[in-house]
């Protein structure tokens, strides 16, 4: 997957200047910064949740959309969020329907399986995330744990090509951020593309294959974990670090 | 029909239709008058009241609220004078949509007594009110502040329900734009011009009304 | 003097009209609402203006005069229209600027993330719409549209100044035939509130359903 120039102004205010970031099949990309820095920004405009100003997106050297150029019709954006898997700080789920039904819904209406392949798949899904036994729950009735992780097997459903994933613990609390970051880890580690958006430092230098450090709408510097969080090359990212890694 | 002759009559027409739009407005004036006492009673009544005038108030007020407006001025101008009261049409009016506008807003000013927190009361009582010195000075202050936006659109609710006394012949704004049509035979010119001098009114008075409720909701 | 009762039998011919009223309308409205409620949010500001206009003009003008300009007003221009049919869709129309509103409530109860995540699993807008916020927004519109229904109800007898045949016309031509006011008009209250309470009984009913279809499994 290759970004290419993105920006995006809200009005005046430029939430994202010039971003360029190319992510290889299998890597795992964090990304860190601090509040208002456009992180979200940058995968909502990812997947087309917000329009981008500029520059644009390819996945598998196939452009989203034209940059500057026409917006993309309904279908052209419904086919692309299908190769774009997108986790939620706040989850999302869908209130009215069951843990199951779900992660069945787009499989059913957005890629046309047959009911019970898709009920089939996302029972599997389900197992996997290790929630076989909240399929027939209602979202309330689960905790938030259980909810980020229903969340993650609905957007796993459709097969996505790459995985977004924006703060998907910062409303947990830590000991039910531990089974979400457990999952993320197994997918990481099953070799799913994934763009990760977070302010748990440890996990980032654990699972990522590479940081990338965002402040005022830009990336301010990338590369290996160990380098970005131990040896920052920039004074921004160093004083980031340092008043996150003080708390 | 040109638009021409849609508005040709409109300068004959208009002095008679602004004398009923002022009948209407009084009719409005009239029926709050009535009404808005009355509902703020009922839903003393029905909230903070002793069980047989709760039931009483409760019942009064799913009477006021279910039965049409209309049947209610009929029942008052038409049916009074079988028990030997015969009432004039403007009072007889008055009577019956305030009814029915008492009905309307006892809920609002129900909730809005409800609104009032609890703690609100008892700190009342611990400052050594009676209960009638709470109500007066710390519960209905408070509520009046939150109900104030959604009475005053019931109100405008109202001034358009004064179009029913044209069923007893006041003689309002639809009344004389009917009487005009029809001796004209020029219905729809002039029910037209009526229809936006109601708009004239209405339209800005909810638009404030709007406003009103969003200041307050902003400054809660 | 004949008594209420006396008059129940003969007022309730009219019921059927009163119903038809009523839920005609009420289907009109409830129809003609979703078209007016995205004009209404439409980001093609004369559009917009158009379903704005529309709305206040509807709810600023008192039903008399609506059903005043459907019947005679039209009849002016040489379209003659009987009073049923005018009373129809004279609150049918009014009844499309409420349930519009309702609509637009309904639409703004539903949090925003749903919206995005309905898009981000790649529905079309109008899977979006059918499978994730309608559900949603329909239990926030569900109460007051029941409650418009029952005002409807009650704004029904309006009809009768056109000569629509409904309860409250039957109770006038009693009155003008006997001139026994009160029992008549006491009758007539009464088969309202016979029709208006159950359909509230049934709303509530209906709405804790939905309610808690929603809250768990
Ligand atoms: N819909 C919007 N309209 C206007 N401004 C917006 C909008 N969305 C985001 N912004 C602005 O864009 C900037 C970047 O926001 P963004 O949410 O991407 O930051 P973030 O890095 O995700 O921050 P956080 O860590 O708090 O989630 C912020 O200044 C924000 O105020
Ligand atoms: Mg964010």
């Amino acid at each position: 997957m290759e970004v290419q120039g993105l920006g995006k102004a809200f009005g005046p205010h430029r939430a994202l200047e010039d971003v360029s970031l190319s992510v290889a099949a299998g890597e795992v990309v964090g990304i860190i910064g601090p509040s208002g820095s456009g992180k979200s920004t940058l995968l909502r405009c990812i997947n087309h949740l917000e329009q981008p100003t500029s520059g644009r997106v390819l996945i598998d050297g196939v452009p989203i959309a034209d940059p500057g150029g026409r917006e993309p019709s309904a279908k052209e954006l419904a086919a692309l969020r299908r190769k774009v898997g997108m986790v939620f700080q706040s989850f999302n789920l869908f209130p009215h329907l069951t843990a199951v039904e779900n992660v069945m819904l787009a499989q059913v209406k957005a890629l046309g399986r047959p009911k019970q392949e898709a009920r089939a798949r996302a029972l599997e899904l389900l197992e996997r995330v290790g929630i076989a036994d909240k399929a027939d729950s209602r979202p309330r009735r689960c905790s938030g744990g259980q909810q980020q992780r229903i969340a993650i097997a609905r957007a796993l459903a459709l097969d996505p090509r790459v995985m977004l994933f924006d703060e998907p613990t910062s409303a947990l609390d830590p000991e039910l951020g531990l089974e979400v970051l457990g999952v993320m880890r197994e997918l990481a580690s099953d070799g799913m593309t994934m763009i990760v958006v977070t302010h748990e430092m440890h996990f980032a230098e654990e699972v990522a294959d590479r940081i990338v450090f965002m402040a005022d709408g830009r990336i301010v510097e990338e590369g290996p974990p160990r380098q970005v969080m131990r040896a920052p090359r920039h004074e921004r990212t160093r004083r980031f670090l340092r008043a996150v890694l003080d708390r | 029909m040109t638009t021409a002759v849609l508005f040709a009559h409109w300068p004959d027409w208009i002095g008679d239709l602004s004398g009923g739009l002022l009948e209407s407005v009084k009719l409005t004036a009239a029926i709050s008058a009535v009404g808005l006492p009355l509902g703020l009673l009922l839903a003393m009544g029905s909230s903070l009241g002793p069980r047989p005038l709760r039931w009483l108030s409760i019942a009064v007020v799913e009477v006021a609220r279910g039965v049409p407006a209309l049947v209610v001025l009929y029942l008052v101008y038409f049916g009074l004078p079988q028990a030997h009261l015969t009432l004039e049409a403007f009072v007889a009016a008055t009577i019956a949509l305030g009814f029915t506008m008492a009905g309307y807003t006892a809920e609002i000013f129900r909730a809005g007594i409800n609104a009032v927190p609890d703690g609100q009361r008892e700190a009342a009582r611990a400052v050594g009110l009676r209960r009638g010195q709470e109500l007066l000075y710390v519960v209905l202050p408070q509520a009046v502040r939150i109900v104030i936006p959604p009475i005053l659109g019931y109100v405008v609710l109202f001034f358009q329900a004064t179009s029913l006394a044209f069923a007893v012949a006041i003689p309002e704004l639809i009344s004389r734009a009917y009487t005009i049509g029809s001796s004209t035979f020029e219905y729809l010119n002039v029910l037209i011009l009526a229809a936006l001098l109601y708009a004239a009114i209405a339209i800005p008075a909810s638009q404030l009304v709007d406003w009103l409720e969003r200041r307050r909701d902003r400054l809660a | 003097m004949s008594s209420v009762v006396d008059y129940l039998g003969p007022l309730s011919a009219g019921i059927g009209n009163t119903l038809l009223i009523t839920f005609g309308a009420f289907g009109i409205g409830a129809a003609i609402g979703i078209p007016i409620a995205l004009a209404r949010s439409a980001r093609w500001r004369p559009l917009r203006m158009l379903g704005v206009a529309y709305v206040e003009l509807l709810r600023g003008i008192p039903p008399i005069a609506w059903l005043f300009i459907a019947f005679y007003g039209l009849a002016q221009l040489g379209i003659r229209v009987e009073s049923m049919p005018a009373a129809v869709g004279g609150l049918g129309a009014i009844s499309g600027a409420y349930m519009a509103e309702i609509y637009r409530a309904g639409l703004r109860a539903v949090p925003h993330g749903q919206f995005e995540a309905g898009r981000a699993v790649g529905l079309t807008e109008s899977g979006l719409y059918r499978h994730v916020i309608v559900p949603q927004a329909i239990v926030t519109v569900f109460p007051p549209a029941m409650t418009y229904v029952i005002g409807l109800l009650k704004d029904s007898a309006i009809a009768s100044v056109i000569g629509a045949q409904e309860i409250t016309a039957l109770a006038l031509g009693e009155q003008q035939q006997s001139f026994a006011g009160l029992p008549i008009f006491l009758a007539a209250g009464i088969i309202y509130m016979a029709i208006g309470l159950p359909l509230g009984g049934i709303s509530r009913w209906v709405d804790v359903r939905l309610t808690r279809r929603l809250a768990d499994a």
